[in-house]
Formats: structure tokens, sequence, C-alpha cells
């Protein structure tokens, strides 16, 4: 029995988790030309702030996304300005940036590991779950999809409409050109690494919200984050949109294709792979561009 | 335990993180390619091994045609990315590493799926006590590292590596001179991955199980580790580079079965390889050795002109 209605809901909520996820990701690659692996545990680091905040007297749900945002984003532009900007001024190769991202990835979710152990937890919350004819929905997924929708609008205004959004499309299309005309680079790197590692954070509030967290919880969604990263075209947060609606369209109606031709729905992954393959043969620039 | 089982037990690990170091030393250290999935290729021919065991094959067809399907897996999974930029290969391998593990995991019938696959031992026709075990493994281990290494060290230094070197330094320059840098790139990772692919028959034959568990990222960030540490473009680094993170995996895992800590050692392991990683690439990025400027006949012959320095 296939109910579509349930399936375009769980694919919103699949796409709002990949957007919120993703958008950092794809505009600090844009502006430092890398892809940074670290991510993953950007996004743990996030849903385990929220563990620590809602463990507070008070603590509520807001105040967790919150405090995960903040110091999410200080891990990021810390991690930026002690690390990536330093190898950056070496002149050093993508590989080595690369590999830098990937340890200082492994030194976060062992660091984690060591605080909070290896064995999956949960937060200490319960959801109302409406159903509306035959879709179920829980308000947590609502909250997800309305903090998504939120923030795509929030930011294609401050892109279009500030002066820093506006800097920060000046470096990632060019970053020399952007430096003559006075627009301090460092600056609007560090302030994308900062708000795109929050968002990232948030990101992982609601996946451990969502399911259960534990240190590996990053590191299981960067392989879809990547496809909708490079499907979208890196850099550019439109293209980011649309692929997130279409892997969680494709995910979710993948997964019960699967199930009705009998392979077993741990192919969900394989999903993200096999759109990632296919972008670099036919497309590799993205949707985007 | 038997002290002299575990040295050896030891030395074997040693020698099949050697192998795959190595490995990535063909691909990364003198082609320039970043491949982020070693571990799906020492997966690959592990399974390929355990599979073809399983069928009655003697062990040497078995370790040959790990290679050959890792190989092939290798040059295959490159081709989408090798013409654009490294970013995309890196992404495509670590994510190929994913993949192969899911597909294991789900294929019950293929390897076991998560309950893992048994392997008969190479030498269970021998009736040798445990140590000798050990031992033969031990030697089988080193020959093919000796084996790899002498071919490796003659590979680099024949006009074909010079063009690997080439490619890395400036691809476009290489295809100037009417190289093709796609084909040496997806040979070099063919090699790469073939030698991977021992390394995974071996590990898969020395262990007799395997299961999904064993091949996770964490394997592909510890070669990575020894290339860095030892020197990439040097197989000596390489070998040298593997010895001693195989030798602190080790005690890690020592500290941590005969001791009480009031930490997990091998969270502070990774977190000091992680932190050593990002230094050395701040400090030192040639590792401990350097790379060894191209021994040609040329050399020889500049030698003998009288103005030479």
């Amino acid at each position: 029995m296939i109910d579509t209605g349930q399936i375009l809901v769980n694919s919103l909520v699949t796409s709002s988790l990949y957007l919120l996820a993703g958008t950092g990701l794809t505009l600090t690659f844009g502006l430092s030309r890398f892809p940074n692996f670290a991510y993953a545990e950007l996004i743990t680091v996030g849903a385990f702030c929220g563990l620590l905040f809602l463990a507070q007297p008070g603590g509520v749900f807001v105040l967790a996304l919150v405090g995960a945002f903040l110091v999410a984003g200080l891990v990021s532009a810390s991690s930026y300005s002690l690390v990536f900007q330093p190898l950056a001024e070496r002149k050093t190769s993508l590989i080595h940036l690369m590999v830098a991202s990937i340890a200082l990835g492994y030194v976060l979710r062992h660091t984690i590991g060591e605080i909070w152990g290896w064995s999956a937890q949960a937060y200490q919350l319960m959801w109302t779950v409406y159903t509306i004819g035959t879709v179920r929905i829980s308000s947590l997924w609502i909250i997800m999809i309305a903090t998504a929708v939120l923030t795509a609008v929030v930011l294609h205004f401050f892109l279009t409409r500030t002066r820093t959004g506006k800097a920060i499309r000046a470096v990632a299309s060019n970053p020399e050109l952007a430096s003559v005309t006075g627009i301090n680079k460092q600056k609007v790197i560090l302030l994308t690494w900062f708000f795109g590692a929050g968002l990232a954070a948030v990101a992982g509030v609601f996946r451990a919200a969502d399911t259960r967290l534990f240190p590996m919880l990053g590191w299981d969604i960067l392989l879809p984050i990547f496809a909708v990263t490079i499907l979208g075209g890196i850099g550019s947060f439109y293209g980011l949109i649309i692929a997130a609606l279409l892997l969680g369209l494709a995910e979710n109606f993948g997964v019960v294709l699967l199930s009705s031709i009998g392979l077993s729905t741990e192919y969900r992954m394989a999903i993200a792979f096999l759109i990632l393959i296919t972008v670099l043969i036919v497309r590799p620039k993205g949707l985007a561009r | 335990m038997d002290l002299t089982v575990y040295l050896l037990d030891t030395l074997v690990f040693m020698g099949i993180f050697a192998l795959l170091a190595m490995s990535l030393n063909v691909e990364y250290g003198f082609t320039g390619l970043g491949n982020f999935g070693k571990v799906a290729f020492f997966m690959a021919g592990a399974y390929t091994y355990a599979i073809t065991a399983a069928l009655g094959w003697p062990f040497y067809l078995c370790l040959v045609f790990a290679a050959l399907v890792a190989g092939a897996l290798g040059a295959l999974i490159s081709l989408p990315a090798l013409r654009l930029r490294e970013d995309y290969l890196a992404i495509v391998t670590l994510t190929f590493g994913e993949i192969l593990r899911i597909i294991i995991k789900a294929e019950q019938g293929l390897a076991g799926g998560v309950w893992g696959i048994t392997i008969p031992s190479a030498f269970a026709g021998l009736d040798l006590t445990p140590r000798m075990t050990a031992w033969a493994n031990v030697v089988l281990v080193w020959v093919i590292v000796v084996g790899v290494f002498v071919f490796l060290q003659l590979l680099i230094n024949t006009p074909y590596g010079r063009v690997l070197r080439g490619i890395r330094e400036d691809d476009v320059a290489v295809q100037v001179l009417g190289k093709s840098f796609v084909l040496y790139k997806a040979q070099a990772l063919m090699v790469g991955s073939a030698i991977a692919g021992v390394a995974g028959g071996l590990f898969a034959q020395y262990l007799r199980f395997i299961d999904p568990y064993m091949f996770l990222p964490l394997v592909t960030f510890l070669v990575w580790v020894m290339l860095i540490l030892g020197g990439p473009a040097n197989h000596w680094g390489a070998l040298i580079g593997a010895v001693i993170v195989e030798f602190f995996n080790r005690g890690s895992r020592f500290l941590k079965d005969y001791l009480v800590l009031p930490f997990d050692p091998n969270n502070v392991q990774f977190i000091i390889f992680g932190l050593l990683i990002i230094l050395l690439l701040l400090y030192r990025p040639y590792g401990l050795f350097r790379e060894k400027p191209l021994r040609t006949g040329a050399e020889a012959e500049v030698l003998k002109w009288p103005s030479s320095p």
C-alpha cells in the first residue's frame, strides 16, 4: 500500500534536513574552494550541544537550537582561523586542505566520543502527532519544515538585499575583484563559516530529535549532503534548495520502490550515491550554473 | 597470551598496513590523486578473497583475483571524476567506501552480511602449531611487502613513473606532451587499488573472519596518517609511517585492555593523530622522509662533464 501523501510529507522532512545541513557546506565550499569534510562533525557537535542544553534546568527546544547554533558556529569559525586560513596562506594544495579537514573531523568526533560515549542516546522530548486523513505528521516535523522554509526566505533576502550578503556573493564569484572593491575577504569568509556551521548544528539537533544521537550522526548523512551540494552546483544556494527537494523525493520514493522490488531499504544511501555519480558524468557543474 | 605470537601478530598488521600506505603513495604521493576511500578497495580485496576461498580456490589464486577485482574497481570508480577537479575524486572515493559497505551489509547471501564470513587458512593443510602459523603469516606478508616495495621503487624510476610525477606537478603540461593524463591517473588508481586488494586478501586470510565493521573509514584515515607522517612520494617513508602508526595503534589497544585509565586510549589516540596531521601539514608537509630526486642514466652522464658541480 503506497500512501503518496505520506511519502510527500516524509520527502519534505528529508529535504528540510538536507537544506539546513547543506547550506553551510555549499557556501563555504564556494568561498574557500575546498570541501570541508569536518562538516559532518559540526552537525554532530550541534546534536550533542542540543543534548547539553536540554539537560539544563528550564531547557526548552528553542534554547537547544540557539545554543547548538552558537557553539558549532564558534567551533567552525575558530577551526577556520586556526587551521584552514594558515594552510591557505601557505598555498597548501587542495588535497592537503581536504586531509586537514578529515583530521579535524576525527579530532571532533573522538572528543565527542570521549565526553558522551559511543552508544546511541535520545533527547527526552515528546512530540504531538497529528493525523490528517491518512497522513501522519509530528509537531517536530512541522517545526523542521517551517525552519527550513524560513531559513530559505531569510537567506534569500540576506544574500540579495544586505551589504554582507552581497559581499559573500562577490567573494564567491571573484575573490580578487571583491578585494579590490574594498571588501574584507577574511571577515566575509569567517562570517560564512560561522553561520553555515550554525545551520548545520540546527540540522543536527533536528536529526537527533527525530531519531537518536551518537558520534557518527553527522558522518551518516554526509554523503547525501555532498550529493545535494554537487547536484545544486557548488556555492549556489538556490541550486541547493532544488537539489534538496529532488533528493528528498528521490530517497523517499526510492525506498518504497526498493522494498517493492525486494531490495533492502539500506540502499537508501545508494540513491544519493547514484545521483552524485550521474551528475558528475552528465553535468558536473550542477543544476544552477 | 603468548608474547611471541602477539609480536608476530603486530608484524603481520604492520606489513598489511605498509602495503596500504605504499598503495596510497602510488596514487597520492607520486600521481597527486586524493583517494579518500582506500578502505573500499581493501574491503573489495578482502571479500573477493573470502568468496573465492569459499569456492575452494588455492590461496595464491584468491590473492591474484582479489588484486584484479580491487584494481578494476579502482579504475572504474575513478573514471567519472578524473577529468574534474581533485575535490570531486575525493568525494566520489570517500562515498564509494560507504556504498560498498552498505552493499556487503545488505546482501546477506553474498558474504554473510552483518554476520561476517569465515575464511579457511592458507596453511590449513600443513598441520602447524599456532606459533608456526603466525611465523608463516609473517613470512607470507613480508615477502609480498618486499616484492611490492621493489616493484614500486623500480616503477617510479622508469619513464612511466616520471610521467606520473609530471601529472602531479602539472597535468596540463603532461597532456601537451601527448600523454593522456586521464589514462595515466586511471592506471595509477588501478595499480594502487590492486595493491590495496592484495592487502585486503592477506588481511582476510590472516584473520580468517571478516565482517563489514572492520572496514570503517577509520582505516582510510590511518593510512593517510601513515603516509603524511612518513613522507609522501617516498616508499621508505610509507613503510616507516606504517610501522610507527601501527605500533601506536597496538599500544593504545594494549593500554585499553590491561590498564584502567580515566580516559579511553582509543579516543585519545585518534585525537592525537588528528592534531598530528594538522600540525604536520602546517609545519612539515613533506613528513619524516623527503622525496628523492629522480635517478636516471642522465645523472651519471652529467657528472662526467668537467663543468658540473
